[in-house]
Formats: C-alpha cells, sequence, structure tokens
C-alpha cells in the first residue's frame, strides 16, 4: 500500500519527463498517438463495461473532429469553440442514437453500431460541398501556433488523456461504477435491484461518445486534416481490439491495448512488405495464449515474482 | 391487516395463448400468499406481470393503494416491490458482500455527479447501505461467508443469497419464483425458515412452488392457478380439500376416488 503514491510519482515524471530525453520528432508524435488515442480507448472500454461493443466509437471521433473543424474554419471561431462545438455534437447525436440503439444487446448491438458508423462516414463523403467528400479539408489551424510544436502538443494532448483516463476511472470505482459492472454481470438481477438500465447504459454511452469526440478535435487539430477514411469501422475495430487485446475487464487492458496497437505498426515500421502479416501473427499470438489480454502477463508475472519471494523467504527461514 | 397488494382482473396474451387470464386477489401487509399449479399454470408469467418485467395486456396492480400497473422493476422496487428470479438468482463472480451491495443500489446510489464527486451525502448514503447490509447478512445467516465468491457457494445457499439480495433494497414485498426448486429436504427447511423470519420483520411475501408441502406448511393463503385462471384460493387447509385442485395436481381418478 506505502508504495502506490511512489508508483504514480514515477510515472508521472516518466510522462512529463520523457520528451526532454530525445529531440526525435517522430517519437514525440508517437506520445501524442498514444495519448490521443488512450483517450478514444478508454473511453470505448466504458461501453464495453456495459456489455456492449460499439463499433460507432470513431464515428463519434470523426463527428466532434469535423464539427471542430468547420466551425473553426467556416466561422472563424477561436479553438476553443470548436472544441465545445464538437463535442456538443458528439454528445447531442449520442443522445438522440444511444437510447434507440441501446435497447439492443449483443450481436445486434454490434451490427446497428456498424451501420450507424458507416451512414455517418457516408453523409461525410456525400455532404462534399461542405465537409470536402472524400478529399477531406487540409491546412486545418492548430489550437495555437505554439502548439506547432510536437513536444508542445504532447503535453496539451497528455493533459487532455489525464483528464479522461482519470474521469473513466473515477466512474468505475464509483457507485455508477458498480451499477455499470452490475448491469454487465446481470441486467435482469439489476434491474430488478432498482438499477435504471437504460438511462444508465445511455448515459454511459453519451459519456463515452462525448469523450470520442474530445480525441477526434484534438487529433483533426493536431495531423491539420480531417478525412472520412480517418474515421471509418478500421478506426473503430481498432479501438476495439485495444480494448479486447490489452484486456476487457479493466480501464488498465484499455491502456495496455492502447500502447501496444498504437507502438508496434510504429515499430515494425522497418519491414515494410511484411508488416501486416507480423503484426497479424502477434495479435494471433497474444489472444491465443492470454485469452485475458495483455494485462494478464502482468498478473502472472507479478504472481511468479511472488511465489519466488515467498520460496526464498521460506528457504531463509 | 391492511392491503398491500391487489391484483385485479390481471390478463397477459401472448399470441394466440392466453398465459394469464383474469386472476385476482390480494396480499396483505406481513402476509404469505402462495403461489400454486402445476407446470405452465402462468405462475412465473404472473409475477413478471406484476413485478413490471412483462406488460399486462389487460388489468391493474395496485402497491400500498397506488396504481403500478405497467411501471418498469426499477421503480417498482423503490415502490417497495422486489422479486427473484428462479436461474439468474445472484452475481455468480462477485463476493457474497458485495452481491448484497448491488442489491441495495437504490439505498447506496446518490445520483451521478455526487457518486463521482464523493459527497458527503454519498458517503452518508455508503454507511448506512453499509449497516443495512451487515443487518441482512446477521439475520440471514450469511455473514461468515460474506467474503466468499458466490459461485463458490452450495447451491441452497445461492438461493438464500438470492433472497438476501433481494431484501437488501429493503422492500415491502417480495416475490419468490421457485425458492425452493431443486433442494434437498434439509436445504428446503432451511429456506422456508428464512421465510419466516422475512415475515417476521413484517415484510409480506408471494412465494411461487409447485411443491404443495412446502407451499402448506409456510403460508397463510393459497392461490392456486391451471391454464392461467384462477383454481381456488383459501387457506392451505381449504385449497387441499378443493376437488378441483386436486383433480389439476392428482389427475381425475383420484379425485374421483376420494369422493
Amino acid at each position: 500500500m506505502t508504495r502506490r503514491p511512489i508508483v504514480w510519482l514515477v510515472v508521472a515524471v516518466a510522462l512529463v519527463g520523457w520528451p526532454w530525453l530525445t529531440d526525435d520528432k517522430f517519437l514525440h508524435h508517437v506520445g501524442v498517438l498514444l495519448c490521443i488515442t488512450a483517450i478514444a480507448a478508454s473511453s470505448l472500454h466504458l461501453i464495453v463495461r456495459t456489455g456492449h461493443v460499439s463499433l460507432a466509437h470513431a464515428a463519434f471521433m470523426g463527428v466532434g473532429a469535423y464539427g471542430s473543424v468547420l466551425s473553426v474554419m467556416n466561422f472563424g471561431l477561436p479553438w476553443i469553440a470548436g472544441l465545445v462545438i464538437g463535442t456538443g455534437a458528439a454528445t447531442a447525436l449520442a443522445l438522440v442514437v444511444g437510447p434507440i440503439v441501446l435497447r439492443l444487446t449483443g450481436k445486434y448491438f454490434v451490427l446497428i453500431t456498424f451501420l450507424f458508423g458507416e451512414m455517418v462516414r457516408m453523409a461525410i463523403v456525400d455532404q462534399a460541398g461542405f465537409t470536402g467528400g472524400s478529399n477531406g479539408i487540409f491546412n486545418v489551424p492548430p489550437p495555437a501556433d505554439f502548439l506547432l510544436s510536437t513536444r508542445a502538443y504532447y503535453y496539451f494532448a497528455l493533459a487532455f488523456a489525464v483528464c479522461g483516463v482519470g474521469l473513466c476511472a473515477r466512474i468505475l470505482s464509483s457507485e455508477f461504477g458498480r451499477a455499470i459492472n452490475a448491469i454487465r454481470e446481470g441486467e435482469r438481477l439489476a434491474e430488478c435491484s432498482g438499477v435504471p438500465v437504460i438511462r444508465i447504459k445511455v448515459t454511459v454511452f453519451v459519456i463515452a461518445c462525448a469523450m470520442a469526440g474530445v480525441a477526434g478535435v484534438l487529433q483533426a487539430h493536431y495531423i491539420r486534416y480531417v478525412g472520412p477514411e480517418g474515421f471509418s469501422i478500421v478506426q473503430s475495430l481498432n479501438l476495439v481490439v485495444m480494448n479486447v487485446i490489452g484486456g476487457m475487464a479493466s480501464l488498465a487492458g484499455a491502456l495496455i491495448g492502447t500502447a501496444f496497437m498504437v507502438t508496434l505498426p510504429e515499430l515494425l515500421r522497418g519491414y515494410v512488405n511484411v508488416q501486416q502479416i507480423m503484426f497479424g501473427a502477434i495479435l494471433f499470438a497474444t489472444m491465443a495464449f492470454l485469452p485475458g489480454g495483455l494485462i494478464e502477463l502482468g498478473r502472472r508475472l507479478g504472481a511468479l515474482v511472488r511465489g519466488r519471494r515467498a520460496a526464498a523467504s521460506r528457504v531463509a527461514t | 391487516m391492511s392491503r398491500l397488494l391487489a391484483v385485479e382482473s390481471l390478463s397477459r396474451r401472448f399470441g394466440g395463448l392466453q398465459a394469464v387470464a383474469d386472476i385476482s386477489f390480494e396480499v396483505a401487509e406481513g402476509e404469505i400468499l402462495g403461489l400454486i399449479g402445476p407446470n405452465g399454470a402462468g405462475k412465473t408469467t404472473a409475477v413478471n406481470l406484476i413485478s413490471g418485467v412483462l406488460k399486462p395486456s389487460g388489468g391493474r396492480v395496485r402497491l400500498a393503494e397506488r396504481d403500478v400497473t405497467g411501471l418498469p422493476p426499477h421503480v417498482l422496487v423503490a415502490r417497495g416491490l422486489v422479486r427473484t428470479f428462479q436461474a439468474t438468482t445472484v452475481y455468480a463472480g462477485q463476493t457474497v458482500r458485495e452481491n448484497l451491495l448491488r442489491g441495495a443500489f437504490r439505498h447506496l446510489y446518490p445520483g451521478l455527479v455526487a457518486s463521482l464527486l464523493g459527497t458527503g451525502a454519498a458517503r452518508v448514503r455508503r454507511l448506512e447501505a453499509d449497516a443495512h447490509v451487515d443487518e441482512v447478512l446477521r439475520w440471514l445467516d450469511l455473514e461468515r461467508v460474506q467474503h466468499q465468491v458466490a459461485s463458490a457457494l452450495p447451491y441452497g445457499f445461492q438461493k438464500v443469497l438470492g433472497m438476501a439480495i433481494a431484501l437488501a433494497a429493503e422492500p415491502r414485498l417480495i416475490m419468490l419464483d421457485e425458492p425452493a426448486a431443486g433442494l434437498s429436504a434439509a436445504e428446503t427447511d432451511h429456506v422456508r425458515d428464512t421465510i419466516r423470519l422475512v415475515r417476521g420483520r413484517g415484510i409480506s411475501v408471494v412465494a411461487i412452488d409447485h411443491n404443495m408441502r412446502f407451499i402448506s406448511d409456510l403460508c397463510d393463503r393459497v392461490f392456486v392457478m391451471a391454464q392461467g385462471r384462477e383454481l381456488a384460493q383459501g387457506t392451505p387447509q381449504q385449497v387441499l380439500r378443493n376437488a378441483t385442485v386436486i383433480e389439476a395436481y392428482l389427475g381425475k381418478s383420484y379425485a374421483q376416488a376420494r369422493h
């Protein structure tokens, strides 16, 4: 117990300090991607914890991104207004869609969110006069000029990621989180213990989609481009895979999955022609040997170390 | 004793099947009513209709003289009506204590914002719920196993735990769907004694079962159903003497032989 604050301090120092150990812009860039993706993946984790897998999460990122970019570039609004409008658009859409689609469960929910995500993408492509169609919109302004530096943007995104992941952690550890777990493990039983199941599912969905919207805004103003392909089913599936491969049972799993899925393709970049195959093979191996996700690896190692220590202390006494 | 639950001409049709047809009964405060009938009689459907899991196609349900027909289960829980299920009765992967805390949700939950901020009100509710859960654990004799995972408990204990989850919500009326199904004689006695304890607290009970001995031992009054309809109601003695009940249960020849 007494080691906990020290661990957190080390993590904080590492997150803040590492960009000064290197001037490599590419590493800073991976850091920014990690922060933005962590927001999206951990918010999807909230939905996963209610027992639903949404394939529309990247679409909500897209709604946030386009909402912000269009309002900033068409009306000359400041970035912060873009953030509010983009997040507001994702939230409002989730409020309309959530109560309808959350009456479905299991594979039907997966299918309907898949269709919804594709509808959003097609709407973006279709309204070309407004959204730039499949070409997207270039020259998106950064939130501020000093944020043109990748290192600066890393800290900017890190602040959002800490708040976002912190919010998810707080939700899951609260009484509200207890209701989320009860719904996943026994929806009928929860309802008959007085848990307003649909209302809680909709609340979680709206919070998660709002966070996805924030991630979309951050991404658009970072890469300074929005396009429909950036928010397609492929991205939604990536977010789901992050949750699955890290371990669906805990928020830490979603973060581990994020780190894995964002850094691995970058590490494999040197092997262009076999990159996809190696990526697939690694995913396969992980799921085959660690069905509980990568977090299981940590647990097993931890148990091994504790076992060794216990054995050592037995020998010593 | 004043009237707590009144069911009036309750009906439900599934396509061409009249699952529950025009049943009416009342439950007084602190009373144990047995709901009994052969398989497929519509007992569970009746409980589903009353507890809000299904919407009735006709009739009324009144709880403490307020119309609660068709309200969703979580609203009925807040009004004091809680039910258990035949199969999924517990959160298998959680400890007994966590199971009860989930049952106490409506007392524990201070609202989204208060729960995220951990306000004083949230902490007070948490302490109250903890105390209440301790009390339920004590009087159902589950204290010793409170830190065990529910799935590790013997089946009879799991049935009692299912009741404990419902009791953690502090109901005025608890509806038990086959609380003794699949239990040994000793376990059945334990469940029966537990239900008596519950009534001892002034909580009304509606118990479904098709075990006539269990029901007649336990209940103040019995409501007999067959093919969705009322067959008879009254004290266990009255009902057991009723020729139509004997016929429904034991067949025509047995009924005739006795007369």
